[in-house]
């Protein structure tokens, strides 16, 4: 492609690296894609703000860690998102949620995320170049596009940006930094799936009062909760099923915490555009990037509900943290 | 706090309508009861449409499912008041359903049933996931479905899935899958899901679970009982020309109408496919349900007792 130049080799590619950009692809549920993009939105747009960019802009998404990368050209760099990874340039720490500049040779890594978080994000001043499929850049592992070649990064991959000037070097004070921790309380609001019609009232109180683990089998599709036994306001699911979580098929949210039997799951951004499922509550905007941070298998949830009025009032606060005006310039 | 917005009752054309909170950037707007009629989904079609020609500004998406409608928005744009507002608008302004003509196309696809795929993933799954599932006998899901909805024979069967134009309701779940439901009542036939999922299905694979016929349009993991495979409806990097500008075929408010082949013809279609030497036959062909009430009505009493018999199969049959 012209005007590309190679950004970075990758050497080790981690546990399920992808491109992602953000916010995917909205607006093409209706033919069976979901959005994709990262799952925590908030450090995916602050890293690639650190580096100057569109707070969209194609960047890299690492769960769990154990990524290495050679540079390739002069640029600059910044990671975001779970702590204790060891992330270092050359052997030496790299601070996260700042600008870095890096040059030829260098080689970036981080072991295994020992957290709390689950998910580094890494954005490079230019954007990772892609191409463009269905609008985006994200990758989608559920339909196989998007990012390289529709999948997940590979060692040997090259991986390739465009030339921009270097950006100012920035820096997001502690005190907007995401809050991390393994016991983590996430905004939901009520529904569409839930009390009077489908839960009871003591099955939402039970949802909200209740601490939920996060099972180890979660990922971008959806993240599993423990399995836990509603009452249910209806003995079944009529002609959509016999179970009472069974509901005639419809278009789902992101977000959307779809109970399928005894188990909910929290849908991510690879998740399914519908299906048979009551969807007992959403988490919202405010609430979304938490869930890309959660630690399957060790960490916990204490839902709280809130109103829609909270709920945009939040999100004005979490997206107040990706103004560059905010941030310290070093 | 409500999970229920506003409701309103049914008033002159116009279904009950429901509207659930779904976060703060989507509302899900459900017609009706939950009950299996087609008319409610034409409704959503027509609804869905409307957005399409009439786009709000901030209303992102209308996602449809088979009673009801997603709206997606960007509450920066639009306040929850006005999308509302706006919507009831476009309700109010739909046509009596009875009355709509819906765009359409009648695509015809060729379909061969029992083809040694399906009969692979249902092997792979008795080998690996469940040997003792009541719904394969040698290696298909063929009987089970048979049994279940008490056909007389496989014949009786194939004659079912080509005897009726099948309403693809909405795509979704994965990208390009139609969920497709019989526009003849006398054709509905249902059957239970795999219990639990099968890990591999052939891309092109058909299925029924529940009331709704599925074309699985990659390889993928499945819970539909298999019963044949048609050729592609699905390709990204489109290979043949049908899917230059869209990588779906069937888009919600197409039919499909399945045309029976040998395993042998269908193989060398899909291969024309991939060389852009498939012709798909594909009509324009509006929908119109004042029709589709009047022919469903002419054999409302033999898909009644048709469904009477079933249920009585039904009883007999074991559930995965």
């Amino acid at each position: 492609m012209p005007g590309t130049y190679g950004l970075f080799d990758v050497i080790s590619p981690g546990l399920q690296t992808t491109v992602q950009d953000h916010p995917g692809r909205p607006g093409l549920q209706s033919k069976g894609f979901f959005p994709a993009g990262p799952v925590d939105h908030l450090s995916f747009r602050v890293a690639n703000v650190l580096v100057g960019n569109d707070p969209g802009a194609a960047g890299l998404e690492i769960p769990m860690g154990r990524l290495r990368l050679r540079v390739l050209a002069e640029t600059s760099v910044a990671v975001t998102g779970a702590d204790g990874s060891g992330l270092t340039l050359n052997g030496a720490p790299l601070p996260l949620w700042e600008t870095v500049r890096v040059a030829p040779g260098d080689e970036i890594a981080c072991s295994i995320v020992k957290g709390p978080g689950f998910r580094l994000y890494l954005a490079v001043a230019g954007g990772i170049d892609v191409p463009v499929v269905m609008r985006s850049r994200a990758t989608y592992t559920m339909g196989g596009i998007g990012g390289v070649e529709g999948r997940a990064l590979m060692k040997g991959d090259v991986l390739n940006g465009r030339p921009v000037p270097d950006p100012a070097r920035l820096r997001l004070p502690m005190a907007l930094r995401p809050m991390l921790g393994n016991n983590w309380e996430i905004e939901v609001m009520r529904g569409p799936h839930a009390d009077p019609d489908f839960l009871t009232e003591q099955d939402w109180k039970d949802f909200v009062g209740r601490q939920w683990k996060v099972d180890l089998n979660s990922n971008r599709v959806g993240t599993r909760l423990d399995p836990h036994r509603f009452a249910w306001a209806r003995p079944s699911g009529g002609v959509a099923g016999g179970h009472p979580s069974n509901v005639l098929d419809g278009s789902y949210p992101i977000g959307g915490i779809n109970t399928n039997g005894d188990v909910p799951v929290i849908l991510g951004p690879d998740g399914p555009t519908a299906g048979g499922f009551t969807v007992i509550g959403t988490v919202v905007h405010a609430g979304l990037w938490k869930v890309g941070q959660l630690r399957p298998g060790r960490d916990t949830i204490r839902f709280r509900e809130v109103s829609l009025d909270e709920a945009l009032a939040l999100a004005q606060r979490v997206d107040y943290t990706t103004d560059p005006r905010h941030y310290e310039e070093l | 706090m409500n999970a229920i917005i506003t409701e309103s009752p049914a008033r002159g054309d116009r279904p009950a309508i429901a509207y659930r909170a779904a976060g703060d950037r989507h509302v899900l707007v459900e017609y009706g009861d939950m009950t299996l009629d087609l008319e409610l989904n034409f409704f959503v079609t027509s609804v869905s449409a409307h957005f399409a020609a009439n786009p709000v500004a901030g209303l992102i998406e209308a996602a449809p499912g088979f009673r009801s409608l997603l709206l997606h928005y960007d509450p920066g744009t639009i306040s929850h008041h006005d999308l509302l507002a706006a919507v009831e608008e476009a309700h109010d302004v739909q046509p009596p359903v009875r009355s709509l003509v819906i765009p359409s196309r009648l695509i015809t696809l060729p379909i061969a049933f029992d083809d040694s795929e399906s009969r692979e993933a249902v092997r792979r799954y008795a080998t690996t996931i469940r040997q003792d599932a009541p719904n394969i006998r040698d290696n298909s899901n063929i009987d089970y479905i048979v049994e279940y909805n008490g056909l007389p024979d496989r014949e009786a069967l194939y004659a079912t899935v080509t005897g009726t134009e099948w309403w693809n309701a909405y795509t979704g779940f994965f990208p390009g899958l139609p969920f497709m439901f019989p526009l003849d009542p006398r054709n509905a036939i249902t059957v239970p899901k795999y219990n639990p999922t099968r890990t591999w299905t052939a891309e092109g694979a058909v299925g029924i679970g529940g009331p709704c016929v599925a074309i699985y349009p990659v390889e993928s993991p499945g819970g539909y009982q298999l019963f044949g495979r048609t050729i592609t409806v699905f390709d990204i990097l489109a290979r043949h020309d049908v899917f230059r500008d869209d990588p779906i075929l069937i888009r919600p408010g197409d039919r499909v109408r399945f045309e029976r082949v040998s395993e042998e013809e269908v193989l060398a279609l899909r291969r024309d496919v991939l060389e852009n030497r498939y012709e798909y036959t594909i009509e324009d062909d509006p929908f119109s349900v004042a029709d589709y009430i009047e022919r469903s009505a002419g054999v409302r009493a033999e898909a009644e007792k048709l469904g009477s018999a079933r249920e009585a199969a039904v009883a007999k049959t074991e559930v995965p």
